[in-house]
């Protein structure tokens, strides 16, 4: 964690405002990304954003500096999205019918997601169960090792080595049906309901 | 592998134009609600308090108070050995057993003939 960083979550748990709108700034683009790569519903990763930072200010006094600022911060965003994803499991949204798509979003890479590739892969990403699917993201999306994955997610590390693993060979082996033809991203077979 | 390269190539979204004024708007609410939201918070857990030290005494009510009652006087008394004859009510049913008792001269008298059946041995069989 840079200083700047750091003497902004002091002031933030001191209860500076300014402070907290400058976090927000800097990571706003980071988490509704995050959110929207977990959830895969723009709207809802905006208002899981929202209470993230919401909740970034008002739990700042349970922060310690012993882990980035940022794993914090992901650590916050990752729950609430386990919670959504829990709660849409238990109403039953788990068909990819249900999953509202993402049409209205600018999409700056607009040539490659045209390709089937990447398109079988938003797909399968979508329907990989939300134990594998955050630590993938985080892995190789966002960028994070395999150490701080496991401070967000609070799991060993050795947790966090399998599910990547488990999560990539889903993936590839979904990827493969769907070159063969033989596509399926049918929740209810990759998600087991396990969070 | 190639595939998961691909996976930073996904289509990144970023956060709408008026996020941070929503953000800001909202925090400000929450900020003004907070006093209310902490009042609500002690009531529920007052109230849960309550419920539970209700039942504490249900329960210490019914293992103490309750169950000194006549039975456990008259069984705190037998394990003392000062029970009484007065603290029994005789309770006695008669049972007649005649009618269970065949007599052997009544019945039918029966030769039973005892053969041997097996091929086995070549014994003489005897009458």
């Amino acid at each position: 964690m840079n200083m700047d960083e750091q003497a902004l979550v002091l002031q933030i748990q001191a209860g500076d405002e300014e402070a907290f709108a400058k976090i927000v700034h800097v990571y706003k683009d980071k988490i509704v990304n995050y959110l929207y790569q977990v959830t895969g519903d723009y709207q809802k990763a905006v208002d899981l954003s929202q209470e993230t930072f919401l909740r970034v200010f008002f739990k700042a006094n349970k922060y310690r500096p012993i882990a980035p600022f940022s794993s914090w911060v992901y650590a916050i965003a990752s729950n609430l999205a386990k919670t959504e994803l829990k709660k849409r499991w238990r109403i039953g949204l788990v068909s990819l019918e249900d999953v509202p798509p993402a049409v209205e979003i600018s999409t700056p890479s607009e040539e490659a997601s045209d390709s089937g590739l990447i398109r079988n892969l938003r797909q399968a990403l979508d329907a990989l169960s939300p134990r594998y699917r955050i630590p993938v993201v985080l892995k190789d999306m966002e960028g994070y090792s395999q150490e701080e994955i496991a401070q967000i997610i609070k799991r060993p590390i050795g947790t966090v080595k399998a599910r990547i693993s488990r999560g990539r060979n889903i993936l590839k082996k979904q990827l493969e049906m769907a070159r063969t033809g033989n596509v399926s991203f049918q929740k209810k077979e990759i998600f087991d309901g396990r969070f | 592998m190639e595939d998961f390269s691909l996976l930073s190539k996904l289509d990144r979204v970023t956060a709408p134009p008026d996020f941070e004024r929503k953000v800001m708007s909202q925090f400000s609410a929450r900020r003004e609600a907070l006093p209310k939201m902490r009042r609500a918070l002690a009531f529920r857990f007052s109230l849960a308090g309550a419920a539970a030290a209700l039942l504490v005494c249900f329960v210490v009510v019914n293992m103490f108070v309750l169950q000194k009652g006549p039975l456990s006087e008259s069984a705190g008394r037998t394990a003392q050995g000062t029970l009484s004859p007065k603290d029994f009510m005789p309770i006695s049913e008669a049972v007649k057993y005649s009618p269970e008792i065949r007599k052997a001269s009544y019945e039918p008298k029966t030769a039973y003939i005892l053969e041997q059946v097996s091929d086995a041995s070549n014994v003489l069989i005897k009458y």
